[in-house]
């Protein structure tokens, strides 16, 4: 068996006790300004990467975050883990009969803020692929799909954190916002992953054709909605009561989002898919300790998402790839396609001007979500490095701004 | 003229009759009901008429002291569903008694049983009893839904009637706290001590404004006994009846017609309907 040297040992723990070190610090200064804690890890990565201390300390930077070796091959699978379980833990966040219940008015804020920002997004890019750094050769459609859903999706995590913040989390506006987002979340992640299949990058499904991936996919989604949702409902109560605590819902949990994340790795199609279905099945159990649902959360957002979106930093130069007009346009095609989308969505479905414009404050915010899709998409070859770069900060712009935009629709109202 | 019909008073009360081992036990309890609510009783019965099933009603009705002054009985074939409920319609009925089984096969219950899809669908209040008795015994604990909903009043409302009725001095009411996502985002950004603090915040600003509802509400010397948690809407109250040892859960009626997909997606009343705690009274607001 092929192992790691003493030295790499010693080189992966250090790293990564650098990062998670590094990056809760600047979380917990950035907590205390009010930024999202997702935010200051990025600033330690970008901080730890080659736009800094790789800059300054070019031979610290090589020796702990290497690009080639060993070292890199075990960081970079630890980051895989990591991808598979944010999408598990967002997965979990989404409710479907939150969805269900909030009816036609969710469902049409819903699909026009899904929609809208795709078409724009998909359509621009298809008309200006150049500008957007297509690389002659590639396939524009997977580029232009994938920037399209790009600007749909939405980040849950940050809209449920401002609407607490601004209390209106348990108003009509909040749920229908909240609905909104589970909405979109849950289809743009489905047009992700079919986009990803698309580029057929690998994994023992490689060869079944989009038709029957496409159909496994949907064959899979179904049994895990319905069936599996019942098995796990099943199952956790006992598990819960019976095995050793925590050890036992946890090993549970995340040994079937990893059998799940294989069985659509294993179809085409990227695992990240296959942990956030399970993680909607998971999550929306009544069965599910509410203990237990914070302990699994906590457990990856504070031990694997910090790993994860401090290693964005580490393999992009956030400087040299900082393209000031296409961070600009992308900034402001997401920002008016999604409001314009959510906006028009809810005043269709009988919410006045002022509330619906609220809406679309709150659906902008992008956050994690966002960096997670470019990052997969930036590593799968799909983008380039200035389009990643102009994704990242227009995430972190509608992140920041969405609270003040809600705050001032709010004020209009009163 | 339905629309517009306070829930309560029940002025004219509906038993669906089939002929099951439980029909007997069913018209001893409408009995019951019709007498203290002094109520005009209609029988229905969705299929056909043969001499032997109404002769066989007809002696249960005469025991337990139905006759044509007090009651009226309707036969009708077609959908049982349909049927049962546009004759509820006809007599401006004002609650409908069935007899519900605790817990229906999964299929059944997906597919949607006559009892199931009458308590979703009808436009009058259901009370499904679980276990009808021979010898009928008046409610001895009540729980009463009481969230943040314009119907949740009328709940109360007619839950104080019915608790009146029943001699009753005092009824649970339970309001959930349901909001998606939140542990996580509190847990996300804050301390523990921080978090625990929303937590109880949130919670005790709901328990406020219940006790604020409560307090507005003509309880006619009946107590009523706030109570707050979090938890799934639905869930979290069907647990709480079962621990308390209620033998009526009252519920508002559902906002939308209810269709297969909020029983795959289950939320608030479908969980009761999924596994029902006890018997339990759907409280139709028909000003909405």
């Amino acid at each position: 068996m092929q192992t790691l040297s003493q030295l790499d040992v010693v080189v992966l723990l250090a790293s990564i006790s650098i990062m998670l070190l590094a990056s809760r610090m600047f979380a917990e200064l950035g907590r205390r300004i009010k930024l999202p804690v997702v935010m200051g890890e990025m600033i330690m990565g970008v901080i730890l990467g080659p736009s800094v201390i790789g800059y300054l300390f070019p031979g610290f930077f090589n020796h702990f975050f290497p690009e080639t070796g060993n070292v890199a091959v075990s960081m970079n699978a630890i980051i895989q883990i990591a991808v598979v379980m944010i999408l598990f833990v967002a997965g979990m966040e989404v409710q479907l009969p939150v969805v269900l219940k909030q009816g036609r008015l969710a469902i049409y804020t819903g699909i026009s803020s899904l929609v809208i920002p795709f078409a724009i997004g998909f359509w621009i890019t298809w008309m200006k692929p150049a500008f957007f750094g297509l690389v002659p050769g590639e396939s524009q459609i997977i580029f232009s799909v994938f920037f399209g859903t790009a600007m749909a999706i939405t980040a849950l995590p940050v809209i449920a954190r401002i609407l607490m913040d601004m209390n209106l989390f348990r108003t009509k506006l909040g749920m229908l916002i909240m609905a909104s987002a589970m909405f979109n979340d849950l289809i743009g992640w489905l047009i992700f992953s079919v986009v990803l299949a698309l580029m057929d990058n690998g994994g023992i499904g490689v060869g079944l054709g989009l038709g029957k991936t496409i159909f496994y996919v949907i064959a899979f989604g179904i049994f895990m909605l319905t069936i599996g949702r019942k098995l796990l409902n099943k199952s956790l109560p006992f598990i819960q009561s019976k095995l050793s605590w925590p050890g036992g819902v946890l090993a549970f949990s995340l040994g079937l989002c990893f059998l799940c994340a294989a069985f659509t790795a294993g179809i085409g199609v990227h695992a990240i898919l296959g942990a956030f279905i399970m993680g909607i099945a998971l999550g929306d159990s009544v069965h599910l300790n509410e203990r237990a649902r914070e302990i699994i959360h906590q457990f990856v957002t504070n031990i694997f998402a910090p790993l994860f979106f401090v290693s964005i930093g580490l393999h992009v130069n956030f400087i040299a790839h900082f393209n000031l007009p296409l961070v600009l346009i992308v900034l402001l095609i997401a920002s008016v396609s999604k409001i314009a989308g959510a906006t028009s969505g809810a005043f269709a479905g009988g919410l006045d001007i002022r509330n619906s414009m609220a809406v679309g404050f709150g659906m902008n915010a992008r956050g994690a979500m966002e960096i997670l899709l470019g990052t997969i998409a930036f590593k799968a070859g799909i983008i380039h490095p200035d389009l990643f770069v102009a994704l990242i900060v227009m995430a972190l712009v509608t992140s920041i701004s969405s609270a003040p935009l809600i705050k001032l629709a709010m004020q209009k109202n009163k | 003229m339905i629309k517009g019909k306070a829930s309560y008073p029940f002025e004219t009360i509906a038993l669906a009759v089939a002929f099951s081992p439980r029909l007997e036990a069913l018209i001893a309890e409408a009995g019951r009901f019709a007498s203290i609510f002094q109520a005009k009783t209609v029988f229905i019965h969705a299929g056909k008429i043969s001499d032997e099933k109404e002769k066989h009603l007809n002696n249960l009705l005469n025991h337990y002291g139905f006759n044509s002054s007090n009651s009226v009985t309707e036969w009708k074939e077609g959908d049982a569903v349909d049927t049962i409920l546009s004759i509820c319609k006809k007599h401006i009925v004002d609650l409908l008694i069935i007899g519900a089984v605790e817990k229906e096969n999964m299929l059944k219950y997906y597919m949607g049983s006559v009892s199931r899809e009458i308590s979703r669908r009808a436009k009058c209040s259901v009370l499904m009893l679980i276990e009808p008795k021979l010898s009928p015994i008046p409610f001895q604990r009540m729980v009463v839904n009481g969230h943040s909903h314009s119907k949740s009043v009328h709940s109360i409302e007619t839950a104080i009637y019915l608790a009146g009725k029943e001699n009753l001095n005092n009824i649970i009411i339970v309001d959930e706290v349901d909001i998606p996502a939140i542990s996580m985002s509190i847990a996300d950004d804050n301390t523990a001590p921080e978090a625990e603090y929303i937590m109880e915040t949130i919670i005790e600003d709901e328990h406020s404004k219940l006790s604020e509802l409560l307090s507005s509400v003509d309880h006619k010397n009946i107590q009523l006994k706030p109570n707050t948690f979090s938890g799934r809407r639905g869930f979290t109250i069907g647990k709480y009846a079962q621990s308390v040892n209620a033998d009526l859960l009252v519920v508002n009626s559902p906002d939308h017609h209810m269709n297969i997909f909020d029983r795959i997606f289950t939320h608030d009343l479908e969980y009761m309907l999924a596994d029902l705690p006890c018997n339990m009274l759907i409280v139709h607001s028909r000003v909405f």
